[in-house]
């Protein structure tokens, strides 16, 4: 116990490190922003083409198809961050050239990742729910006030599983040195499988039946029945009761396969190499 | 000692039980570092073949090679980078490989550049580390301007790193590892591109550190450092040890002070007469170059001595300079012998 209070007090000098490494970086920080805000704007103008008629209601409520997209566009979007960023971030440390600086410290190595991925898993789903919220404010998002708490518990309940899959790819990039791609692959089969665009309904009968399982697509229309149904707790509870179990193996799959890759460098001497 | 049955971790078999990571034999006592007929192949490579050597807290002691001895692969293993082959490595009584715990008496110069936030500050750089190493946030900052004065970077601390220069980020390196107060430090290559002033004073801090009781492995190809600094060496080629034991003993196997000495047209005598002018103080013998002779000193007589010698004996001496370091032939010496 003692052991994993001394670990956890390190993970501040991570967000430490991370926030400063950032503010460093304040034209990406921008940019970034302005890429997600021009692509809100884009769905804005999408959204006049679709009939509200060809989706589907939550709660008796008829949904616009910007309201619907923005849900998708961020949840999947913070999806594909994270997913990207976990899995990276063993990886940044090793092509910048710091990972063995880290590793002969008397810190654990899953420190080291968890630390390593804790400023995203924090700051990527603030930034989207900020961003969500200025442009409902801007470009007028009819969300029900009510179903904030119940969405962000739904969510709490979700990035652990992203963080999970994280992991289980960063032991496979620590052992190949790559898979940025079938990461790539990977988030655009779940985001193809979620609803994040369009309806579930739209996609092949089998297919749907997948979806019904992806954490994603689970996190998606959890999030929209509480925002734009306004259903409160009644539509997440379900969500929040699937998900839990998910992200608990996801997580704990992650961790053994992260530490296997660890040990077989260790092995292998090859853990400063990239 | 036979550390087969003992796990990563594990304390030393020939000592008591000691608390985690808490073990540290007094100055004297057992070795800081314990490394017995270590072994490690990557591939069909050999990098360490049965490497084995003790470091007392206190002592410098240096490792000798050329590139591909094995000097860095032996510092990964004891800091727990990479996972020994076969026999044992012990740093402060704990097997190396083991939980993070049992690198907390370790600290690490490492030998590449490539080790910090280039876009951080010296001193955000510092308090990173010195919390990952255990410190609270108010210690690490205070820690970190301390380590800073320490190294000479106070006024270059709130820059980021990106801008210092090679020797700074290596001093920065060695304030790096300073951090937690290591009762070991691992200082792998630290000198080898540094300028002649750079060096000095990496090689001054390192000394200090020593004198305060830390147990230093001091990797190195720089042959001529070591005198005046390093207590023992162990010299390593193609990861076999070659030699082991004090830098003077090293020295004494490169034959003693050797100096060529330049002969001018006005020489009227030969050879075997400065050899007899020589005689008890020296020994003559011809050198490679034209008009030049290799004199070697007896121990103790001074080269004055021995040209005044020279001279009464008929030499003109135009020119003398020192033949190779006396440290540098021995390696020769010792490396060749290897090889034959």
């Amino acid at each position: 116990m003692t052991v994993l209070v001394a670990e956890a007090r390190k993970i501040p000098a991570f967000l430490r490190r991370d926030l400063l490494l950032m503010l460093s970086y304040r034209a990406a920080f921008v940019g970034d922003l302005l890429a997600i805000a021009v692509q809100a704007m884009t769905f804005g103008f999408i959204a006049k083409l679709v009939e509200p008629s060809a989706l589907p209601s939550y709660n008796g409520v008829q949904v616009g198809y910007f309201e619907f997209v923005m849900v998708g566009v961020v949840i999947a979007t913070v999806s594909g961050l994270l997913l990207q960023k976990v899995s990276m971030a063993i990886r940044q440390e090793q092509m910048i050239g710091t990972l063995e600086s880290l590793l002969v410290t008397p810190t654990h190595p899953t420190t080291v990742q968890a630390g390593s991925a804790a400023f995203d898993l924090l700051f990527v789903p603030v930034r989207m729910a900020v961003l969500l919220l200025v442009v409902a404010l801007t470009l007028g998002l009819d969300f029900q006030a009510d179903g904030i708490l119940p969405s962000i518990v739904l969510l709490g309940c979700f990035v652990p599983f992203v963080w999970g899959l994280g992991l289980i790819a960063a032991g496979v990039v620590v052992t190949f040195r790559r898979g940025a791609g079938v990461i790539g692959v990977a988030m655009a089969m779940l985001g193809l499988a979620s609803g994040a665009f369009f309806p579930l309904g739209l996609l092949p009968q089998w297919v749907q039946a997948i979806a019904e399982a992806n954490p994603v697509a689970i996190a998606i229309e959890g999030t929209r029945g509480a925002l734009i149904g306004g259903a409160g707790w009644s539509d997440v509870g379900t969500g929040v009761l699937i998900l839990v179990p998910l992200s608990a193996v996801a997580v704990l799959a992650g961790v053994v396969a992260f530490r296997a890759a660890l040990a077989r460098e260790y092995r292998n001497g090859t853990l400063g190499l990239y | 000692m036979n550390g087969s049955n003992t796990g990563p971790g594990s304390t030393h078999p020939a000592t008591l039980a000691t608390v985690d990571g808490e073990a540290r034999p007094a100055h004297g006592a057992l070795p800081a570092i314990e490394v017995d007929e270590l072994r490690r192949s990557f591939g069909a490579v050999e990098a360490l073949r049965g490497v084995s050597l003790e470091v007392r807290g206190g002592d410098i002691h240096a490792v000798l090679g050329p590139n591909g001895a094995g000097k860095t692969t032996l510092m990964r293993i004891l800091c727990g980078l990479v996972d020994p082959s076969a026999g044992s490595a012990y740093v402060m009584d704990r097997r190396t490989g083991g939980p993070p715990s049992t690198r907390k008496s370790i600290g690490l110069v490492p030998s590449g550049d490539r080790s910090f936030y280039l876009r951080l500050s010296g001193f955000d750089n510092l308090v990173f580390f010195g919390r990952i190493n255990g410190l609270r946030h108010r210690a690490a900052r205070v820690r970190a301007a301390e380590v800073l004065e320490a190294v000479s970077l106070t006024d270059a601390g709130r820059r980021p790193v990106s801008t210092y220069s090679h020797g700074m980020q290596k001093r920065l390196a060695f304030g790096r590892a300073l951090l937690h107060d290591p009762a070991v430090l691992l200082v792998d290559e630290a000198t080898h591109d540094l300028d002649p002033a750079a060096a000095a004073q990496v090689r001054a801090l390192t000394t200090e550190r020593a004198q305060s009781g830390t147990a230093v492995l001091w990797a190195t190809q720089r042959i001529e450092e070591l005198a005046g600094f390093a207590e023992r060496v162990t010299v390593l080629d193609r990861g076999v040890v070659c030699f082991e034991g004090t830098v003077a003993a090293l020295a004494a196997e490169g034959g003693g002070d050797r100096h060529v000495v330049g002969l001018g047209p006005r020489t009227t005598t030969d050879l075997a007469a400065m050899s007899a002018a020589l005689s008890g103080i020296g020994k003559i013998q011809p050198a490679s170059d034209a008009g030049h002779v290799l004199l070697t000193l007896a121990p103790g007589v001074s080269l004055g001595a021995a040209l005044s010698a020279l001279t009464a004996a008929g030499a003109e001496v135009t020119s003398c300079r020192d033949e190779r370091p006396p440290i540098e032939r021995a390696f020769l010496a010792v490396t060749a012998a290897r090889a034959a």
